[in-house]
This record gives structure tokens, C-alpha cells and sequence, in this order.
């Protein structure tokens, strides 16, 4: 047991003298890790091409049957119309003309399926492939890719979590050093980046030396690695407030803004969508756009025309933009959510949790669009075909951004965890993947 | 400074010994080994697990006799002749903490004389040991006393959770008193605060949510489960007690607030098995739920003979009565008063209150637990349910109670149960001092000689722990007067490999950053006159509530009031805000502050507290004191140090710097708020130079603006100073 413990100690080590290397490094949380090449076997399969990803992610269960998988004239489509796609037999719902528009862009799937009807617990396994236990927090995609693939960019985070909830899994088992860099409202940028209003230059100098020479006798006899990491923590921060880092996450300072905007949508589904795309432009790896209020229990057909249309009108935009730039083979778009609604619409109008099926989507990062994977029965009940669950789905993104998906990590206590979910295969023994990447979206 | 020429009996004979003598008189002993002998008993000295009986034989002669070597019968005749006061087991424990790092330093010393001629080394290993050793006995020896600046700001932040108000401050280091260390430690022990304090320790242990079931809608309030652990903390509840209350609680949280901790891991009965070892047991046994335990002696069928003991129970209510009607009944009236929304025919959050009834621990007789469906080993099948049994402490008599949980109670919290109270004295030991005798804290060997940094110490804390009968603020009342304590703390951090060996020797707390709360709690003692006043209140609200019959709620307004009741649960009250009801309650500068014990948790993941390393609650200790970027941010350019701390309506504003009837120097005044020390004169040089500078092309002020410039300034400097996160 000494030995174990002393092994686990030694990895902690190696952390506690990164956490000090980097922050000489890089203040942004970001660590030095090192860099692996992608396998020739999962670019034989058609993955590794992706380099970004953005990810959507509509909180509180996006209805199914309202936005991609559409049952118009059946006894549970409620008012909803289906529009074409130019793929025959391929409708979507009313809401999301542009997305119809462009559906040679991209793959919906229409066959997820997961256990349970409960927000947290929902989200939890669509962001980590695992259900949630009371004794670890699993890591989300974001950190995986950055532990997996190694570090996308020198001093920027590896990735980003635009306009998230207090129940993100973030960086999980892996530390805060792999943690996401959350963003609350994109037009603001990094929280309390800016000189506070009324402060000047002058005045933010001189305050800055009066506590550097309050400071001065503690400091002297206080030379713990703690008391000199939160010194040089200022003195980056300091760095960092002058650097053009922080450019990349001030939206405001996108070229032709207002046209962008008016083309995103002045939303905040359609700004978080703006600000990731100009964060992989500028080399982060992975963003996620968190979108709420789909938890449509009451009056679903109020509530809907505007939130899959502003959700339409992002994603539209955002698949131009990349395609403008040149990234839109380099860079993934997913759509997630944690479970769909009810086929059956509730005494209140709306529609409630239904975690047996719901819908997602692919596009861009080498992904074959125009089709829809896998298919919910007539009225949007259970899956008939090809039933996807998040480990899969997760597996699917892995695969896309070439991570290896039988590498294990080990937690602090020793217990082996995988990108897309594990299991023992039984002939070898040995733990392997239990998610699968959807083989048929990668032309 | 200390030095290495130090004298080592100097420190030692420093120590105040008590004697205490008695009548003379002949009886017959019993050592623990069993051997006999007549004596009389002239008296003892020490105190607690480690005290001397002193025996005169019929010789003449007069012997000292450990305590721990004589019958339990003999311990018993003597007890009452031991000293328990505060300050003979606070001494017992400087002792036996020099004499373990007396007992290091000559062995470290003796090594780096041998190096020389130590052959299996290279030149440049003997160099680096030699480095090593050299770091290793600067460590092993006692720092100097705290002077009363540095102790009081340590003291009101382990026992208040917050630094000293000015008041406090002056008070504090004006008295002439003798006992004003015992005295403030007696003082703090008996405030609000220490429960908050305590509160927030526990709330991460435990992990207390305000919604407590992870999904669920987050309408079953843990108000009443909060507001119980405060108490307990308040009435100092015997330690077992309030873990045994915890573990065989039945009912509904709003009538039993206890029965919260089965709760809280409501539909994950394994993990709860885990988690209840690693809070109160120090044990991790996680691994065993699949597979045997590679390192410790636990297999994975102690594991589910374990979990058996928390087989029976439920937290799922079976009273038969349809809420879901009630709600629909209920709505239908709403509906008709047009009191519903838009569109809207069903009152989901009616439905949602309702729904909670539904979450009861009770014991169903039916076990649950079984052996995993790929149990591999040869002593049970797959899905085979096994009888409860523990794999250490006391052997169990299930016949003796009328469910096994009881009987796992009682097991776990006995006396006899090896892990019980050593895990708890090793946790406040580190709640003290930075650091546990055994690290890390949720593993606890089975054996404990040889593992812990101080095995004599260890066991006396445990003894004295069982004296005291569990009482967590007698416990920090001997440890707050140790010397050890009241050192200055340790200026080097201790190595990763030493605290794995355990070969850090307490010349002093180890220096740590102060958690979120502490830092929270510090700066609403910055903006409000007494921090503590401000409570959230609502266990006797949520019971009565959902103690109403709803069947009798049968007029919209009747139903209209019973919903706006529910959602007032846990308002805060007290101090200003009988003034300032609702949302207005305790903002300062556009900012609630409010101590951190009486705030919703957890925070939102942007919010100071959570910035901080506040944990969220979904993990047993998942509270960080480690730095980041956007701390830094937030105390460089954030709300709290640009507009609460200097708002008009701040405490340090209002009443310190600019109050009436305050004589005195506004900047002695704010270190004093802010540091708990005055100044020196080079920083009081530094700051007046602020106060007295000419308008400097920025906009032109006047004099008074400039001064509130200038005063806003050394706040925010001070505020900012690492001498300000960190405990000294």
C-alpha cells in the first residue's frame, strides 16, 4: 500500500510542478502536455480530420418532434409542419428553414436514446459517456481531447464553455488545470478581464505597487510554493490583461460585426455561436455553446417557433461563416441534448421528458451530410433503427477528432476510465471501448 | 527566526508539567498484561492517555507508571485523581509533539554525520541527501510563538471562519489579561460564528445541496437538514451521536431533518456505502464494489456483506395517497380563478412541492443488495444476496436490533470500531494544523503504528476524544491552547514525500490559503458591522407547510398563499434586513453579502465563492485552495474589491475610516479591519503618500475625493496582498 501510495504521490507531484511551470507559461489554464500524433487506423476510417469542435448543447431536453425528426399528420406531431430537405423523404420541422436549406451540410440523427429522464443525470452522460456516481466526477469532451490529443494551442485554452450551468462535469478526475475556461455571457468576454470602470491606467500602477510594498515583509519570509504560485498568478494575470490573448474572446472586435450579428442572430444561442467560431479561428480546439430553455412543459407551440429559429438561424450562419474561412472541414459541429419530449402532448400543451428517443446533429469535420442516421418509430416513441447512445455519440466525436478511444486513463484512486465508456472485453481481459463511432456519417 | 542551535531541553523543560498528589493509600494493582502488586497511590502526573501514576512500592521506593499499562479497572480508580483540564492535555501534546520531532531531528542529524562514509552513494546523491536532510532539520524545530496579531487572526479564522471586525481586533490586542488567549478561545467557541464555521466544514463532508436529491426538480429543500447540523454544532451534540442520529434517521427531512445524509445519495445505495466509509471511517472501499481490493485487506464480498447493513432501507415514501389528483384538483381551481398561465391547464409546481412527499427513509424489512450479476470469485454467485457482516471492529449481533442499519450505527460509531474516532481527531487535527497525522485523510490503515506521522500522539488524541465524550469543542479547546498550535506557521512547504512519510513533525501549522469561505466570510466582515447577524432561517416554516393538509386548500388564494409559504422557506433574517426584506437583504455595493453559511449552495460556478474553490457539493471534500487566473482577476478588477469593499455603505467606509466619534488613524484603522495588524512604517509611509498626492493629471478632484480615492486604494492594495488570502 505505501508503494501505491507513493506512486499516486509522485503523479501528484508532476502535477503540483506543472501547475507552477504553467502558470510561467500560460495563464489561461492551460498546462504543457504532450502532443500525440493520430493513429493511421482511425484515419483509415475516416476520423482524425477534424482539428475543432464546436458543440452545441440544448439544456433542458430539445423536443425531437419539433425541431429534426418531425410527425406531421400523425396524432402526436401537435402543429408542427415538415419542411423539404431535397433529400427525398427527409423533412425537418417548420422551424428550421435554413438548416433545410442546407442539408447537404449535414447528418441528423434521429435514433438517440438514453436511460434517464432526469436533467442533471441526462447531461451528466451526454457530456461524459458516464452515468453520474457519488465518488468521481467524470471528465467532459473538451478536456478529453486535450488529454488525449495533447495541448491545440500555446498560451489559448484547449477549451471553452460558452454560457454553461452550474452542473458542467468540466475537466472531471483530471484537475482543474484541463478546466474548461467558462464564458457567462459572450458579449462580455472573459469575466472581470477589464479594468473595473473609473480606474484608470495611472491608478490601477499605483495601486499595484502599494500592495506589492504592503506585501513585501510576508512575502520575504513566506516563500512556499503556494505563496510563489499565486505571485506569479499576478504577475501573468498582469500579462494577460495586457496581451492580445484576450482579444480572441471580445467579440465586439470580429470584422464586419453588426452584418455578423444580423446574420447569427442577436440571441444568445446565436452570440455564443459567433464567439466560437471566432475562438477556433483564433486555435482553440474545443468550444462548447450552452443553449437553455427547452424544457418545454407548458405551451410548447408558443415557446418554439423562436427557439429552434434562433438555433436554425446560428447554426446556419455558423456553417457559412466556416465555410468562408476555409474551417468548415476542420471543424466538427455537433448538437446534443440530454433526452427529447414526449410523442404525447401534456394536459398544459407541452410536451415532457423522453429520454427513449430523441435527435441529434453532425456537420462539417468530415462528416457526410445530407442523410439522417437511424429512425424513431411513426410517432416518435422508441427507436426502430440504429439505436445511438451517448457513449456512441461521444465515441463519434472522439473518433472525428482522431483520439484514441481504447486509451485508458487511470483516476487518482486507480480506477480506468475511457472517452466513449468502458467495458472488459471478455476474450482479452482487457478494457476497451464500449461506445462505437457512427461509421456511417464519415464519407 | 529559529535556529538549529536551539536547545533541545530548553524547549522541552519549558513545558508546564502538572502534579497533582493524593491520600496515601495501599491497594492491589493489576498491569494490562495481568501481572499483580501491592502499592500505595501517592498520585500522577501528565494528563490524559499518556499520564504517569506515580506508586510507592512497600520498599519505600516510589515508580511511574504509564497509564496505558495498567487494567482497566486500575485506569478507572485513578481517573479521577487525572487533571482534565484544557491547558494539562494541551501540554501532554506539545510534549509528545517535541519529543517525536526531538527523536527526527537526532536521527537526521545522526544520518548526515554517516554520509561520508556512506559507499553506496555517488558524490552528487551525497550532496542532494545531504541538501535534504539539512531542509528536513531546519524543519524539526519548534518555530517561534505567534505574536498575538498573528494568533488572533488564526484563531477567529479556524473557530469564526472569518477574520477579526475591528472591534474585535482592538479589544483583543489592547487587554493586559494573562488568560486572553484561553479566554478569546472559550469566547469563540460559544459564538454563531463557530457553528457557520463548522457548518461550512461539514457541508463539504457531507455534501449538503440545497436541493438534496441530485435530480428531482430541486424542490426537496435540505433547509431543515442545514438548520439541524448547525445545531448540533451550537449544542456541541456528542460527535457519535450526531453521526448515529444521521445514519438510523426515519422519516421526512421536514420532520426529521437528520434523515438528509441517507438522502442525499437517494437511488445510489452502493455509493452511499462508500461515501459513509470515507467520511466517517477514513476508508476508501470504492474499489470493492467490483473487484477485491488489490492493496487493502477488503474483498469484494466485504463490500456487499457491508452494504447488507444498508440493504433494507428506503427513501421512497409508500403512504398510497395520489398527489397527482390533488395537484390536478388544485389546478383546476387555480384554472377557474384564472390564476394559472397562459395556455396552461396543470400547476407544475404545485406538482413539483407535492412530488417531494414521496422522499421518506424508512426500513422496509426487504433486503435489496445483492452480489453483482459478474461476481466472479468462488465464495458467492452472481445476484446472491449475503448477510451483513463487518470485516473489522466489533463482531455484530444482528438478532439484538430490530434492522440492520441500527446495528451498523452502532457498530460504526463504537468505540471499539478502530477507524471511527481516529478518523475524526485526524480531521480536525488537520482542520487545525493544514495537515493530518495520517495523510491522505480517507485512508486509514488498518493498522495504524508505523503509518502515522505520530503514532503516541494519534492514539491520545483518540483516547482524550473518548474522555471528553465527543464533544468537537472541548476538542479544539485543548488543541487551540497547545502550544504547537500557537506557533508561528511553518515558512517552507513540507515535501509531498514528507507528508506520504509522515515526517512532517508540526514545528508549526503549515501556512494555507484561506478556503473560499473564509475569504468570503472575511470580506463581508470588511462591509457589515456584525457578520454573523444575518441567518438564513426555515426548518419550523418547511415543516409546518408540508404539514398542511392539502385537501383543505380549497379557494385559490388558499392555495395561492400556500405556494408564495413554500417559496419563502429560507429567506434571510436578522440584523438590517427586518428593514430590508427579500431581495435587498444584505446587498452592499450591488453585492449580497452575507456569510457564506447562510447563502444558497452551491453557488453559481461565476460566483466569488465558487471562483475560490468553493466545492459544488457533489463530491465528499471537493472544496480547492489552489490559484487560478480568474481569481486573480476577480480581486484585481471584480465587484468586491472595486465597489462592496469601498462602497459608502460598507462597515470599513461608513463607520472605521469615516464613523463618528472614531479617533485614531484611518490607515492604523484599516490595516487593523483588514490584517489584523498596524502597520509599519514604511507601508504607513507608502499609504499616507496616497492621501497627501496632488491631483496627477487624471481628472482634478477635491481634497475629499481625493481622499476617498487614496483610501480606496490601500484597500484595495491590502485586499490583494497574498500576507491577506493566506493564514499565518
Amino acid at each position: 500500500m505505501k508503494n501505491l501510495k507513493n506512486d499516486l504521490n509522485k503523479l501528484d507531484e508532476l502535477s503540483r510542478r506543472q501547475f507552477v511551470a504553467r502558470t510561467a507559461k500560460a495563464a489561461l489554464g492551460v498546462s504543457i502536455l504532450p502532443v500525440a500524433g493520430t493513429s493511421a487506423k482511425v484515419l483509415a476510417a475516416g476520423g482524425g480530420t477534424a482539428e475543432h469542435c464546436i458543440f452545441f448543447y440544448m439544456a433542458g431536453g430539445m423536443t425531437h418532434m419539433d425541431t429534426f425528426d418531425p410527425k406531421p399528420g400523425t396524432e402526436t406531431g401537435g402543429k408542427t409542419a415538415g419542411i423539404p430537405t431535397g433529400v427525398p423523404g427527409v423533412e425537418l420541422a417548420e422551424f428550421m428553414p435554413q438548416l433545410a436549406k442546407r442539408f447537404s451540410d449535414i447528418a441528423v440523427v434521429r435514433s438517440m436514446t438514453q436511460k434517464t429522464g432526469d436533467h442533471r443525470g441526462g447531461s451528466y452522460w451526454m457530456h461524459t459517456s458516464y452515468q453520474p456516481r457519488a465518488t468521481i466526477i467524470h471528465p467532459s469532451m473538451g478536456p478529453w481531447a486535450a488529454k488525449l490529443l495533447g495541448k491545440k494551442h500555446e498560451t489559448l485554452p484547449d477549451s471553452v464553455v460558452i454560457g454553461g450551468g452550474g452542473n458542467h462535469p468540466g475537466a472531471g478526475f483530471f484537475g482543474p488545470s484541463l478546466s474548461p475556461l467558462p464564458i457567462g455571457d459572450p458579449d462580455r468576454g472573459v469575466q472581470n478581464s477589464d479594468l473595473p470602470e473609473g480606474v484608470s491606467d495611472k491608478q490601477f500602477d499605483r495601486r499595484y505597487k502599494l500592495m506589492n510594498t504592503f506585501d513585501e515583509t510576508f512575502r520575504s519570509e513566506f516563500k512556499t510554493d503556494e505563496v510563489t504560485a499565486y505571485t506569479q498568478f499576478y504577475d501573468e494575470t498582469l500579462k494577460l490583461m495586457s496581451s492580445d490573448d484576450l482579444e480572441t474572446f471580445k467579440l465586439s472586435n470580429e470584422a464586419n460585426y453588426d452584418q455578423k450579428v444580423a446574420a447569427y442572430g442577436d440571441t444568445r444561442v446565436g452570440k455564443g455561436a459567433m464567439l466560437a467560431k471566432r475562438l477556433v479561428s483564433s486555435g482553440i480546439r474545443f468550444v462548447e455553446v450552452q443553449a437553455g430553455g427547452w424544457d418545454m412543459h407548458n405551451d410548447l407551440w408558443n415557446d418554439i417557433p423562436e427557439r429552434a429559429g434562433s438555433l436554425d438561424m446560428a447554426l446556419a450562419a455558423l456553417i457559412d461563416d466556416l465555410k468562408a474561412e476555409g474551417l468548415f472541414e476542420k471543424t466538427l459541429i455537433v448538437l446534443g441534448t440530454e433526452f427529447g419530449r414526449t410523442p404525447k402532448i401534456n394536459a398544459n400543451g407541452g410536451r415532457d421528458h423522453h429520454p427513449r428517443v430523441f435527435s441529434g446533429m453532425f456537420a462539417g469535420g468530415g462528416i457526410a451530410g445530407g442523410q439522417a442516421y437511424g429512425k424513431s418509430d411513426k410517432l416518435g416513441m422508441a427507436v426502430e433503427e440504429d439505436p445511438v447512445d451517448p457513449r456512441d455519440f461521444n465515441a463519434t466525436i472522439a473518433h472525428a477528432l482522431g483520439m484514441d478511444l481504447n486509451k485508458v486513463v487511470y483516476s487518482s484512486s486507480g480506477r480506468p476510465f475511457l472517452v466513449a465508456g468502458h467495458k472488459q472485453d471478455r476474450a482479452s481481459g482487457k478494457v476497451v471501448s464500449e461506445g462505437k463511432p457512427i461509421a456511417a456519417l464519415f464519407g | 527566526m529559529k535556529s538549529l542551535n536551539q536547545h533541545w531541553l530548553t524547549a522541552i523543560s519549558a513545558l508546564f508539567l502538572v502534579s497533582t498528589s493524593v491520600q496515601a493509600e495501599m491497594r492491589e494493582w493489576t498491569s494490562s498484561d495481568g501481572k499483580k502488586l501491592e502499592a500505595e497511590f501517592v498520585g500522577t502526573s501528565g494528563a490524559g492517555a499518556t499520564a504517569l501514576v506515580k506508586l510507592k512500592m512497600p520498599n519505600g521506593t516510589t515508580v511511574s507508571y504509564p497509564i496505558s499499562k495498567l487494567s482497566a479497572d486500575d485506569r478507572v480508580f485513578v481517573k479521577s485523581s487525572l487533571p482534565d483540564d484544557p491547558m494539562a492535555l494541551a501540554a501532554e501534546i506539545d510534549k509528545l509533539v517535541l519529543n517525536n520531532m526531538k527523536k527526527s531531528y537526532y536521527g537526521l542529524r545522526d544520518e548526515f554525520v554517516a554520509i561520508p562514509q556512506n559507499t553506496e552513494l555517488t558524490n552528487a546523491e551525497k550532496a542532494k541527501r545531504r541538501a535534504e536532510i539539512e531542509r528536513e532539520m531546519k524543519m524539526c524545530v519548534p518555530n517561534d510563538m505567534t505574536n498575538d496579531s498573528q494568533f488572533m487572526r488564526r484563531i477567529y479564522l479556524d473557530l469564526a471562519g472569518r477574520i477579526p471586525t475591528y472591534d474585535e481586533a482592538e479589544r483583543f490586542l489592547e487587554s493586559r489579561s494573562a488568560t486572553k488567549r484561553a479566554d478569546l478561545i472559550n469566547e469563540l467557541l460559544e459564538t454563531e460564528a463557530f457553528s457557520m464555521r463548522m457548518f461550512n466544514y461539514f457541508s463539504d463532508l457531507l455534501r449538503v445541496r440545497d436541493s438534496l436529491v441530485m435530480g428531482g426538480g430541486g424542490q426537496l429543500k435540505a433547509t431543515a437538514y442545514i438548520e439541524w447540523i448547525k445545531s448540533s454544532i451550537r449544542d456541541d451534540k456528542p460527535y457519535d451521536q450526531f453521526v448515529r442520529e444521521m445514519l438510523t434517521a426515519e422519516g421526512t427531512v421536514w420532520d426529521n431533518p437528520a434523515t438528509g445524509y441517507m438522502v442525499t445519495d437517494n437511488g445510489m445505495r452502493l455509493c452511499n456505502v462508500s461515501n459513509t466509509f470515507t467520511v466517517f471511517l477514513g476508508t476508501e472501499i470504492t474499489c470493492a464494489q467490483c473487484h477485491d481490493h488489490p492493496f487493502e485487506q477488503v474483498k469484494q464480498i466485504d463490500f456487499y456483506r457491508m452494504a447488507s447493513f444498508l440493504g433494507e432501507y428506503d427513501t421512497r415514501a409508500r403512504d398510497g395517497m395520489n398527489y397527482r389528483a390533488e395537484v390536478e384538483r388544485m389546478s383546476k381551481v387555480l384554472l377557474d380563478a384564472g390564476k394559472l398561465r397562459p395556455n396552461t391547464v396543470f400547476d407544475n409546481r404545485l406538482n413539483l412541492i407535492l412530488g417531494t412527499k414521496r422522499t421518506k427513509v424508512s426500513d422496509t424489512g426487504r433486503q435489496v443488495v445483492e452480489l453483482p450479476h459478474d461476481y466472479k470469485y468462488d465464495n458467492g454467485e452472481p445476484n446472491q444476496q449475503v448477510a451483513p457482516a463487518a470485516y473489522f471492529g466489533d463482531t455484530v449481533n444482528l438478532e439484538k436490533y430490530p434492522n440492520p442499519r441500527l446495528a451498523f450505527a452502532d457498530w460504526l460509531t463504537s468505540p471499539g470500531n478502530p477507524r471511527f474516532t481516529v478518523n475524526i481527531v485526524n480531521r480536525l487535527w488537520k482542520l487545525a494544523f493544514g495537515l493530518g497525522q495520517i495523510e491522505p485523510v480517507d485512508n486509514i490503515p488498518g493498522h495504524l503504528d508505523g503509518q502515522a506521522e505520530n503514532y503516541e500522539l494519534l492514539k491520545f488524541l483518540e483516547q482524550m476524544m473518548v474522555d471528553q465524550g465527543y464533544s468537537i469543542k472541548d476538542f479544539f479547546r485543548v488543541v487551540c491552547n497547545t502550544q504547537t498550535y500557537q506557533r508561528k506557521s511553518e515558512n517552507m512547504s513540507p515535501t509531498l514525500t514528507q507528508i506520504d512519510n509522515g515526517s512532517y513533525h508540526f514545528p508549526g501549522p503549515i501556512l494555507r490559503r484561506m478556503s473560499a469561505e473564509q475569504l468570503w466570510d472575511s470580506m463581508v466582515t470588511l462591509t457589515t458591522a456584525n457578520p454573523d447577524e444575518m441567518v438564513s432561517r426555515g426548518a419550523v416554516e418547511y415543516r409546518e407547510v408540508m404539514n398542511v393538509d392539502v385537501t383543505e386548500l380549497k379557494t385559490a388564494d388558499q392555495i395561492e398563499d400556500f405556494k408564495m409559504r413554500f417559496s419563502r422557506i429560507g429567506n434571510i433574517t436578522g440584523g438590517e434586513s427586518t428593514m430590508m426584506m427579500g431581495a435587498d437583504a444584505g446587498r452592499i455595493g450591488g453585492e449580497r453579502m452575507v456569510r457564506a453559511s447562510e447563502m444558497p449552495a452551491p453557488q453559481p460556478p461565476g460566483h466569488f465563492l465558487r471562483m475560490f474553490g468553493q466545492s459544488d457539493k457533489t463530491l465528499i471534500e471537493n472544496q480547492s485552495t489552489h490559484g487560478s487566473t480568474p481569481q486573480v482577476m476577480a480581486l484585481l478588477n471584480g465587484s468586491i474589491t472595486n465597489k462592496v469593499l469601498t462602497s459608502p455603505d460598507a462597515y470599513l467606509i461608513k463607520e472605521i475610516a469615516y464613523g463618528d466619534g472614531k479617533k485614531g488613524d484611518k490607515i492604523d484603522k484599516i490595516f487593523l479591519s483588514v490584517l489584523g495588524r498596524y502597520p509599519y512604517p514604511h507601508e504607513k509611509r507608502a499609504a499616507a503618500s496616497g492621501l497627501r498626492a496632488r491631483n496627477d493629471g487624471e481628472t482634478p478632484r477635491s481634497d475629499e475625493e481625493k481622499e476617498i480615492a487614496a483610501i480606496g486604494d490601500v484597500i484595495w492594495a491590502l485586499v490583494n496582498t497574498r500576507e491577506f488570502i493566506f493564514v499565518q
